[in-house]
């Protein structure tokens, strides 16, 4: 609803908007709606003034549409597809994480989301010298975490520097201040995250669920909502600058017993790819505990349902040894 | 409210009719007329998107590769368009239709056809439904609006609307109102999809998760409605051994068509599987073979 304001276009003055106001037009969707000719006699204007002043403001207003060749042109030139680093992944995701779209991760606790989210994050940062944003809702990121699957990358303590710079870090706990870094980073934070090192090529919200599924439920509508607007904001900013979106979510089960993302049916038709993280539960898993299964559950390029086991200790690499897992402790501060 | 001699022209002069869109899907006489509203109504993942983007092409493909050459608005509610994978059903249609191989003018042409818009709040898509009335009569070929999705901004409305009832659903009714008005003025057709927010679950029957919950301007406008859901396969395989099968079986959708014709109530059932050249509707042999591999 865009309230009427003196001075808006040409021809909108003082006068003329008490006029509007007394007849009961006080927005311009009232405006642009309602019958020209009458207004003009109740407000004393001339017709051509005011259907002048409703041209005006439905062009400054409503959205121009584009041509399909052009759209098509534009996305063809910017359309990027990012690798995850993990060859199992990007088979699922045909070939990496597409710009412009939300893709998402659920999977119950302890399988493996915030290692994959700091994988992605560490590959684009490192390998395709790109900047990424990193929204923690949850408190579990660890830099020094990041820091061990770099040096498992490199051993020079200046490029593991340099790509650790280029991993932006945004730490917040409710989804008002989701919204408003949502909204902060497509006002211009975007770029002045892009001076240092390669331009924003990813957002990581880790996780969405953790900010949202505390306001479901119960009768009122709010948090659905804010549910909806959080997805346009990320919607949004994944189209104009072209970054991929990916979004962690938790699991739930369904009234026939078996696991479902979370979240609900709304959230549902917002990702353009949902993949389903679990573990493995077989004996040849117990001597790899980092052994985990992903499974595609909606996808617009791949048949749905199809498997890959991947390892979740493949972004660090090393001959360490059983390191991978930041559960196990011995490398947390 | 006067018009000039040519939006007057432009208003009476005979549009497109859409009703042999897809005999497949709308067998005999019961396709979608001039001023009919189709929704496309089912939960995430039942095909709802591919089968609007199978009527989009049709629509835009040269009457020479099986199309109907007719201009298109597509409203973006949700920025759920995907435009590169739109882009390779109509490339492999034109290359299947034309011997001399697709080349980039007949794909450029066909995308001239299509009119892209994004809408990112109810309010802006009441504005560009008045906007795109200066475009209905600039453009006589203009015979078809998608809308993808209309119940995008449902959550967001019925929080904005407070406790009433009619202030929630007031800006969709406004929209669906307009709506009524460019059907009844220009005789062209509409197809939205609309989301389902309530999946069928233990508690409630299914017939509760079908129903519509957008606002009543927009129920009554609508003509048909194809509510579409999804097969799942099969779930007793053992992950190893089933790997390449799962694979190999296709995904059936089946859509169930309602609409009234002089006052009764008739309704039929299409299924189709997803291809790497759009939609394949299966026949009812088909279908069964399919079931049975299940």
């Amino acid at each position: 609803m865009v309230v009427l304001r003196e001075g808006m276009c040409p021809g909108l003055d003082e006068d003329l908007l008490r006029d509007l106001c007394a007849a009961d037009i006080k927005t311009v969707e009232d405006l642009v709606s309602s019958d020209i000719e009458g207004l003009a006699q109740k407000c004393s204007v001339s017709y051509k003034a005011l259907f002048a002043i409703r041209r005006v403001l439905l062009a400054q207003h409503t959205a121009f549409p584009v041509s399909g060749a052009d759209l098509y042109e534009e996305l063809l030139s910017s359309t990027a597809i990012l690798s995850t680093g993990n060859p199992s992944l990007d088979k699922l995701l045909d070939s990496g994480l597409y710009t412009g779209e939300i893709t998402e991760l659920s999977g119950g606790p302890g399988s493996g989301k915030s290692q994959v989210c700091f994988g992605v994050a560490v590959h684009i940062s490192y390998q395709l010298k790109q900047s990424v944003i990193y929204i923690d809702t949850t408190g579990g990121l660890a830099a020094s975490r990041l820091l061990q699957m770099l040096q498992a990358e490199t051993s020079n303590t200046e490029e593991q520097m340099e790509a650790l710079q280029r991993i932006h870090v945004f730490r917040l706990f409710d989804v008002y201040a989701l919204l408003d870094c949502l909204y902060s980073l497509r006002s211009g934070g975007l770029q002045q995250a892009s001076v240092g090192g390669g331009s924003v090529k990813a957002v990581i919200v880790d996780s969405v669920s953790a900010v949202i599924s505390p306001l479901l439920g119960g009768k009122q509508n709010e948090g659905m909502s804010l549910m909806i607007q959080v997805a346009g904001a990320l919607k949004t900013m994944a189209k104009d600058f072209n970054v991929a979106a990916l979004v962690t979510n938790h699991v739930t089960r369904s009234g026939s017993g078996e696991v479902q993302p979370g979240l609900g049916v709304s959230w549902s038709h917002i990702p353009r790819t949902r993949i389903l993280l679990e573990r493995v539960e077989k004996a040849a898993a117990v001597s790899q505990p980092s052994l985990r299964s992903a499974k595609l559950i909606k996808s617009s390029r791949q048949p749905c349902h199809i498997k890959e086991e991947f390892d979740l200790q493949w972004w660090s690499r090393s001959e360490k040894g059983s390191s991978g897992k930041r559960k196990l402790g011995e490398t947390d501060s | 409210m006067s018009e000039s001699g040519a939006q007057l022209l432009a208003r009476l002069e005979a549009r497109r009719c859409l009703k042999d869109i897809e005999p497949r899907l709308f067998p005999e006489d019961r396709g979608p007329d001039q001023g009919a509203v189709v929704e496309l109504f089912g939960l995430e993942g039942t095909g709802k998107t591919e089968l609007l983007y199978h009527l989009l092409c049709r629509c835009v493909l040269p009457e020479a590769a099986g199309g109907l050459e007719v201009d298109v608005v597509f409203v973006d509610t949700d920025y759920s368009l995907d435009m590169l994978h739109l882009v390779s059903i109509l490339d492999s249609k034109l290359s299947a239709a034309l011997l001399a191989g697709a080349d980039e003018a007949a794909l450029r042409s066909c995308l001239s056809r299509l009119l892209f818009v994004h809408c990112y709040s109810s309010s802006q898509l009441l504005l560009t439904l008045h906007f795109l009335e200066t475009t209905l009569s600039s453009r006589p070929a203009l015979a078809l609006i998608l809308i993808d999705s209309i119940s995008a901004f449902y959550w967001v409305d019925r929080c904005e609307g407070g406790a009433s009832y009619t202030k929630q659903e007031e800006k969709l009714s406004r929209c669906a109102e307009l709506l009524g008005r460019l059907l009844r003025d220009y005789r062209i057709t509409v197809f939205a999809t609309c989301h389902a927010i309530r999946r069928p679950g233990v508690s409630s029957s299914s017939s509760d998760s079908e129903r519509s919950y957008l606002c009543r301007s927009w129920q009554r406008l609508v003509t048909h409605r194809l509510l579409c859901s999804r097969q799942e396969p099969g779930n007793n395989m053992a992950a190893e051994g089933g790997h390449d099968q799962e694979q190999r079986r296709q995904q059936i959708f089946t859509v169930h068509c309602t609409t009234f014709s002089s006052r009764v109530k008739v309704s039929w059932s299409s299924s189709f599987c997803v291809t790497e050249a759009g939609v394949e509707f299966l026949s009812a042999s088909e279908e069964n073979k399919c079931a049975a591999r299940q």
